[in-house]
C-alpha cells in the first residue's frame, strides 16, 4: 500500500514534467481549440491535423517541421479559456487556430492579447470578436455584420417585406437574426412581423408556426444551429405553411445535419455562407473530391473550406515570417508570425472572396473575408444538392 | 395579435399531444418509484437508448416501424433489468427512503446518465439522426394540422397505459407487482420473489420510456442529448400528477405539456422550459402528492 | 502514506494547542511559495489549473455543509454559483463598483437566494427536494440564457480584474494569492461551523430531524441555515470566477455536467467530511485536465467512479483515510497500553 502509493505519485510527477519538456526548440507550435463533439467537426478537426502532417511531409516550413496540438473545448468558454492557457503558457506555441464557436473565440481573444500570442479564428461569425480591438486576432471567415446584408437586400427584392424570425439563443444565430432585421430595417424599412426567441435546443415549433400561419408571411427566418433548425424547417411544412413562404437561414444552414435531417423540407432554403459545393472552379472541385475521398462526406460546408484556407493562409504566413525558434526568441517570434498573417493581400482560395487582413486592429482590418455567397438547397437527404444565386463583395466596413 | 379562440385551441392540441409522451416517460419513472423507493435520474437516458434502439431496427436493419417500437421496448428492457441487477439492487439493499442511500442513490443516478450518455456518444456520435416515417397527411382540422405522428403517438400511449394498467388490476403477476410496491416485507413472507418483480418493474418502466422515445423519434429527430430535457419535464409531470400515482402520471404529462405550450405561446417562447420547471416547484411547495392525488404514494 | 497523514495531523494537533489559528497560519504560509514552485518546476499554467482547484474547493466545501453536515439533497448548487458570478460582474461592469464592493453585494444576494432554494427543504425531504432544487438551479440557468441584460448568448465580457489602488489581480500568480486566502478561509470557517453548536444542530438534522426537533432544534430554521452558508460560499466562488481574466461568462459554464462534477468531486472526497471535499476538488481538477486528450471518454470514467464509489465506498477517499487513520491509532493505543502494562 505504502510502496504503491509512492510509486504512482512519481509516475504523476514524471508524467508532469515530461510534458513541460515537451516545450522545445526548433519546431513551430500550433494549438488548436475547437468543438470536437459533432461527426463534423470531428472530422474538421482531422483535416487541419492531415493538412499539417502533408506540410511537415513536404518539407515542413523552412526546414522547420509544425508541432499541433489539437483540444476539445466542448464549445464551453471555460474549457476553451482553459485549453488556451494550457497551450499557451505550457506548451508554449506560436499560433492558436480557434474556436470554432463564438462565445469561447470571445473570451480566448481577450487571453491571447494579453499573452501576446496570435489568433487565427477558423468559424466564428460573432462581430465583437474583431471589435474588442485585440491587435492579435485574426478572422478567416465571414464576419455575420456581411451575411445579414446580403440577405436583406435579395429577401427585399425578390420575397417581400413581411418576414417572420425564430431565433435561437445561442451566439451566432442571435447574431445573425439581430443583423438580419437591422438591415432589414435600414435597407427596406421593414419591420419583423413576429419574432420569437427560442431556446437553443428547442425541439417544438408548432406554437410559433401556428402564429406564423395565421400572420400571413412572405418569408421565415430560421436562425439557428443545424439540428434546430432541420426541426423548425419540418415543422414549418408540418403546420401547413407552404413552400410559397421562402425559408430562410441562418449560416449554419450549411451544415450538413440540415439537409440530412430535414430532408424534402430544406429545398429551397436560402442562406448566406462563405462556400458552397456547387462552386464550379477547378479548385473548389479538387477540394470537394479530396474531402469526399479522405473522410467520406457528401460534400464539404463551409466549416470545411474556412478550415483549409485558414491552413493555406497559415502556410504562407509562417513561410514569410523571420522566426528564429530558439527557446528565448518566442516572444518575437510570435510578434513575427502575427505580422506576417497581417501581411497577407487577396489570398485566393476556396472561400467565395479574396481575404486580406492589415496591421491595425479593427475589424476592416481583421476580417478576413468579405464576400458572403448566396446559396439555397436544391435537393435534400444526405445527398443533398446546393445551387449558387450570388456572390457579393461587401464594403470593408460594412455593418459596423 | 388580438386574441383567437381557434390558436388557444390549436396551442392545447399541441400542448396535450406532446403531454402524452412526457406522461409515459412519467409513468416509468412513477412506476419505479413506487417499486423501488428511489426516484431514478438516469431515465432520460434510457428514452434515449429506447429512441437509438428503435432508429437502428427501423432503419438499419429495415424492420418496419410496430416492430422496432416492440423491439426497442423490449431492449431497453432488457437493458433496464441488467442496470438494475447490477447497479441499484446493491443500493436498495441498503435500504433506498431518505437514508445516507438514498442519497447515494440520486448521486449514483446522476453518474448512471453521464456514463449511459457517454456510451451512446461512443456508439452512435453526437449528430442528430433523422427518423423519418411516411405515415401519410398530417390530419387538418379547421386550420390546424396535426402531424399522423403525433396522433399515433397519443394512440400508442393509451393503448400502453390501458395495457399496463389491465395488467396491473387483473393479472396475477400484476397483483404481485403492487404487493411489492406496497410493502416489500410483506410481498417476501407471501411467497413473492421480491428482487425478480423489482427487476420485472424496472424493465417495465424502461420499456416504457422507450416506446416514448421510438415515438418522438420521427417528430424531433434522435440525438445523444435528448434524454435530459424529457427527464426534467418528466419530473414534473410525475410530480404533478402525484408521484408514484400510474394515471396521474399520464394526466400531469397532458398538463405539462399545455402549460408549457401556453406559457410559450402568450408569455415568452425563449422561458420555455422554465415553465415545467415552475410548476414543479409550486407543486412540489404548494401539494407535495400531486395536484390529483390519486393512489399517490407519498412517504415522509 | 497513512503513518504520513497521522504525523501531519498529530503535528497540527499539538500546534492548536498552543493556539487555535496557529496551524491555519502554518498552512497559510507553506503554500505562499505554491505559485513559484509550480512556474519553474513545471509551467506557469498550473498556477491558473491551482487557482480553478481552489474555486472547486470553495463549492465543494460549501456544498458539504448542506449535503453533508446537515444532509439534505441539493442538486441546485450550481445555479447559486452562477447567480453570485452573474450579480458581481454585472454590479462591476453596470455600477464600476470595485470587485471588494460588488462580491459582497453578489455573495448577500447569493444567501439570499439560498433561502429560496432552501425553502422546498422545509417541506420536502430526499428524492423531492432534489427535484426542486434541480428545477431552481436549471431555471436560473436558462434565465441566464435567455435574458439579455444577463449576457443571454454572447456572455458577460471585459469584467474588470480586482485591483488594491495601482496593483491589479491580472496574472495568474496574483490571482491565486486571492482564491487561495478564500479558499483557506473557507476550510476554516467550515471546520468552525462543525465544531460549534451550528454545526451539531445541523449533524442532529442529518441524523434524525424528528429527534433533532424533540431535543428543541429549530428544524426549519437550521435547514435554511444550511442553505444560505452553503450559498455564501457558492456566491463567493461565482464572484471570484467571475473576475478571473480573461473576465467572461457564458450560461453554459452552469449546466447540469458542471454540477455532476461538482457531485462527483463531493463523492470522491466523501460526504460529509471537510478534507474529503477539499481532496476531492483538487484530484477531480488535476485529473480532468491532465486527461484531456481523452475527451471522448472522460464523461463515461467520472460517470462509473460515480456509480462506483457510491456503491463501493460510500464514505470516499476522506472516509478510507480517516478509517486508516483511527485503525493506527488504535493499534498504537493498543501497543501502549500493552507496553507500559
Amino acid at each position: 500500500m505504502k510502496k504503491g502509493n509512492k510509486i504512482i505519485s512519481i509516475f504523476v510527477l514524471a508524467g508532469m514534467i515530461l510534458s513541460a519538456a515537451s516545450a522545445l526548440a526548433g519546431e513551430i507550435r500550433i494549438g488548436i481549440t475547437m468543438r470536437m463533439v459533432s461527426e463534423n467537426g470531428q472530422k474538421y478537426g482531422q483535416m487541419v491535423m492531415d493538412e499539417i502532417d502533408l506540410i511537415n511531409q513536404a518539407g515542413g516550413i523552412n526546414g522547420n517541421q509544425i508541432k499541433a496540438t489539437l483540444m476539445n473545448d466542448e464549445c464551453k468558454s471555460d474549457k476553451g479559456v482553459a485549453n488556451a492557457n494550457k497551450l499557451i503558457f505550457q506548451n508554449k506555441i506560436h499560433l492558436l487556430i480557434g474556436s470554432t464557436c463564438s462565445s469561447v473565440s470571445l473570451p480566448i481573444v481577450d487571453v491571447t492579447a494579453k499573452a501576446e500570442v496570435p489568433q487565427i479564428i477558423p468559424h466564428s461569425t460573432n462581430g465583437k470578436i474583431t471589435q474588442k480591438g485585440s491587435a492579435w486576432v485574426f478572422r478567416v471567415p465571414v464576419s455575420g455584420r456581411y451575411y445579414a446584408g446580403v440577405n436583406a437586400k435579395y429577401v427585399g427584392e425578390n420575397i417581400g417585406m413581411k418576414i417572420a424570425y425564430i431565433c435561437a439563443a445561442d451566439a451566432a444565430s442571435q447574431n445573425d437574426c439581430d443583423a438580419m432585421q437591422k438591415q432589414m430595417r435600414m435597407q427596406h424599412g421593414a419591420e419583423p412581423v413576429y419574432v420569437a426567441q427560442v431556446q437553443e435546443k428547442e425541439v417544438d415549433f408548432r406554437t410559433h408556426m401556428q402564429k406564423i400561419k395565421s400572420a400571413g408571411v412572405d418569408g421565415i427566418m430560421v436562425a439557428a444551429l443545424a439540428e434546430t433548425m432541420a426541426r423548425a424547417l419540418v415543422q414549418s411544412y408540418e403546420a401547413g405553411i407552404g413552400p410559397d413562404v421562402r425559408r430562410i437561414g441562418s449560416s449554419s444552414a450549411s451544415n450538413a445535419p440540415v439537409p440530412k435531417i430535414a430532408g424534402d423540407a430544406v429545398k429551397g432554403v436560402f442562406y448566406a455562407a462563405a462556400y458552397s459545393d456547387a462552386d464550379t472552379r477547378p479548385v473548389a472541385r479538387l477540394f470537394n473530391e479530396m474531402v469526399r475521398k479522405r473522410y467520406g462526406i457528401h460534400a464539404p460546408d463551409h466549416d470545411f473550406s474556412q478550415a483549409y484556407d485558414l491552413i493555406r493562409i497559415v502556410e504562407i504566413a509562417l513561410n514569410n515570417a523571420k522566426v528564429s525558434l530558439t527557446s528565448s526568441s518566442l516572444k518575437a517570434d510570435r510578434a513575427a508570425i502575427r505580422d506576417a498573417i497581417a501581411g497577407i493581400r487577396n489570398y485566393q482560395g476556396l472561400a467565395s472572396g479574396p481575404i486580406s487582413f492589415c496591421s491595425d486592429p479593427s475589424p476592416v482590418c481583421r476580417d478576413g473575408n468579405k464576400t458572403p455567397v448566396l446559396i439555397a438547397y436544391t435537393k435534400g437527404g444526405e445527398q443533398y444538392e446546393t445551387e449558387i444565386l450570388a456572390r457579393v463583395t461587401m464594403p470593408i466596413d460594412f455593418g459596423l | 395579435m388580438e386574441f383567437d379562440f381557434n390558436s388557444l385551441f390549436a396551442f392545447i392540441i399541441f400542448g396535450v399531444t406532446i403531454g402524452v409522451v412526457y406522461g409515459m416517460v412519467a409513468l416509468g419513472i412513477s412506476l419505479i418509484y413506487s417499486g423501488l423507493d428511489i426516484v431514478h435520474f438516469a431515465h432520460g437516458e434510457i428514452y434515449m437508448f429506447g429512441a437509438f434502439f428503435g432508429l437502428v431496427l427501423a432503419k438499419d436493419m429495415s424492420i418496419p416501424y410496430p416492430a422496432a417500437l416492440i423491439g426497442a421496448m423490449i431492449l431497453a428492457g432488457l437493458m433496464g433489468m441488467l442496470i438494475e441487477r447490477v447497479f441499484y439492487r446493491r443500493l436498495t439493499r441498503s435500504g433506498g427512503g431518505y437514508t445516507v442511500a438514498g442519497m447515494g442513490m440520486i448521486i449514483c443516478g446522476f453518474g448512471m446518465s453521464v456514463a449511459l450518455m457517454n456510451v451512446a456518444f461512443l456508439i452512435w456520435g453526437a449528430d442528430a439522426e433523422p427518423f423519418s416515417i411516411d405515415l401519410g397527411m398530417p390530419l387538418q382540422i379547421a386550420d390546424i394540422y396535426i402531424p399522423q405522428s403525433y396522433l399515433l403517438t397519443a394512440v400508442v400511449s393509451f393503448a400502453l397505459m390501458g395495457l399496463l394498467h389491465f395488467f396491473l388490476k387483473y393479472t396475477k403477476i400484476g397483483l404481485a407487482v403492487r404487493a411489492v410496491a406496497q410493502n416489500k416485507d410483506i410481498a417476501y413472507l407471501m411467497g413473492i420473489n421480491v428482487p425478480v418483480f423489482i427487476s420485472l418493474i424496472f424493465g417495465l418502466a424502461c420499456a416504457l420510456a422507450a416506446a416514448a422515445g421510438v415515438l418522438i423519434g420521427p417528430m424531433q429527430s434522435v440525438q445523444v442529448e435528448m434524454g435530459y430535457l424529457m427527464l426534467m419535464k418528466a419530473f414534473a409531470a410525475a410530480v404533478v400528477g402525484g408521484f408514484g400515482s400510474l394515471p396521474g402520471a399520464l394526466l400531469g404529462g397532458i398538463l405539462v405539456g399545455i402549460f408549457e405550450n401556453l406559457g410559450a405561446a402568450y408569455i415568452s417562447p425563449s422561458h420555455k422550459d422554465i415553465y415545467a420547471f415552475l410548476l414543479l416547484i409550486l407543486v412540489l411547495m404548494i401539494r407535495p402528492s400531486g395536484l390529483f392525488g390519486i393512489e399517490a404514494k407519498v412517504k415522509a | 502514506m497513512i503513518g504520513f497523514f497521522t504525523g501531519v495531523e498529530a503535528f497540527f494537533t499539538g500546534l492548536s494547542r498552543i493556539h487555535r489559528l496557529l496551524p491555519w497560519i502554518l498552512a497559510y504560509l507553506l503554500l505562499l511559495p505554491l505559485p513559484f514552485l509550480l512556474k519553474f518546476g513545471i509551467s506557469e499554467y498550473y498556477v491558473d489549473l491551482a487557482n480553478r482547484a481552489c474555486l472547486f474547493i470553495l463549492l465543494s466545501v460549501g456544498l458539504n455543509i448542506v449535503k453533508g453536515f446537515c444532509g439534505q439533497v441539493t442538486v441546485g448548487h450550481i445555479g447559486l454559483y452562477a447567480i453570485g458570478a452573474v450579480t458581481s460582474a454585472l454590479l462591476a461592469i453596470n455600477y464600476q463598483l470595485p470587485f471588494w464592493v460588488s462580491a459582497p453585494i453578489a455573495i448577500l444576494i447569493t444567501g439570499l437566494a439560498g433561502i429560496i432554494v432552501g425553502l422546498p427543504s422545509v417541506r420536502l425531504e430526499g428524492a423531492y427536494l432534489a427535484l426542486a432544487t434541480l428545477g431552481l438551479g436549471e431555471s436560473v440557468r436558462i434565465m441566464i440564457a435567455v435574458t439579455p441584460a444577463f449576457g443571454s448568448s454572447t456572455g458577460i465580457m471585459m469584467i474588470p480584474e480586482p485591483k488594491i489602488g495601482e496593483f491589479i489581480f491580472n496574472s495568474f500568480e496574483s490571482y491565486y494569492y486571492l482564491v487561495m486566502t478564500c479558499a483557506i478561509i473557507g476550510i476554516y470557517l467550515s471546520f468552525a461551523i462543525l465544531r460549534s453548536s451550528t454545526g451539531r444542530a445541523f449533524q442532529a438534522i442529518r441524523e434524525d430531524a424528528i429527534a433533532a426537533s424533540v431535543a428543541g432544534i429549530n428544524v426549519p430554521f437550521y435547514k435554511l441555515l444550511a442553505f444560505v452558508i452553503s450559498a455564501l460560499y457558492a456566491g463567493l466562488a461565482g464572484a471570484l470566477f467571475a473576475h478571473m481574466p480573461p473576465g467572461y461568462l457564458h450560461h453554459n459554464n452552469f449546466t447540469i455536467i458542471e454540477m455532476v462534477t461538482l457531485l462527483l468531486m463531493v463523492v470522491l472526497g466523501g460526504i460529509g467530511n471537510i478534507w474529503g471535499g477539499v481532496i476531492g476538488a483538487i484530484v477531480v481538477t488535476v485529473i480532468y485536465d491532465q486527461t484531456k486528450d481523452y475527451y471522448f471518454y472522460q464523461p463515461l470514467i467520472f460517470g462509473i467512479i460515480m456509480v462506483v464509489m457510491v456503491v463501493f465506498m460510500p464514505h470516499g477517499i476522506g472516509g478510507v483515510v480517516k478509517q486508516a487513520m483511527i485503525k493506527r491509532k488504535f493499534i498504537e493505543n493498543q501497543e501502549e497500553s500493552r507496553g507500559s502494562a
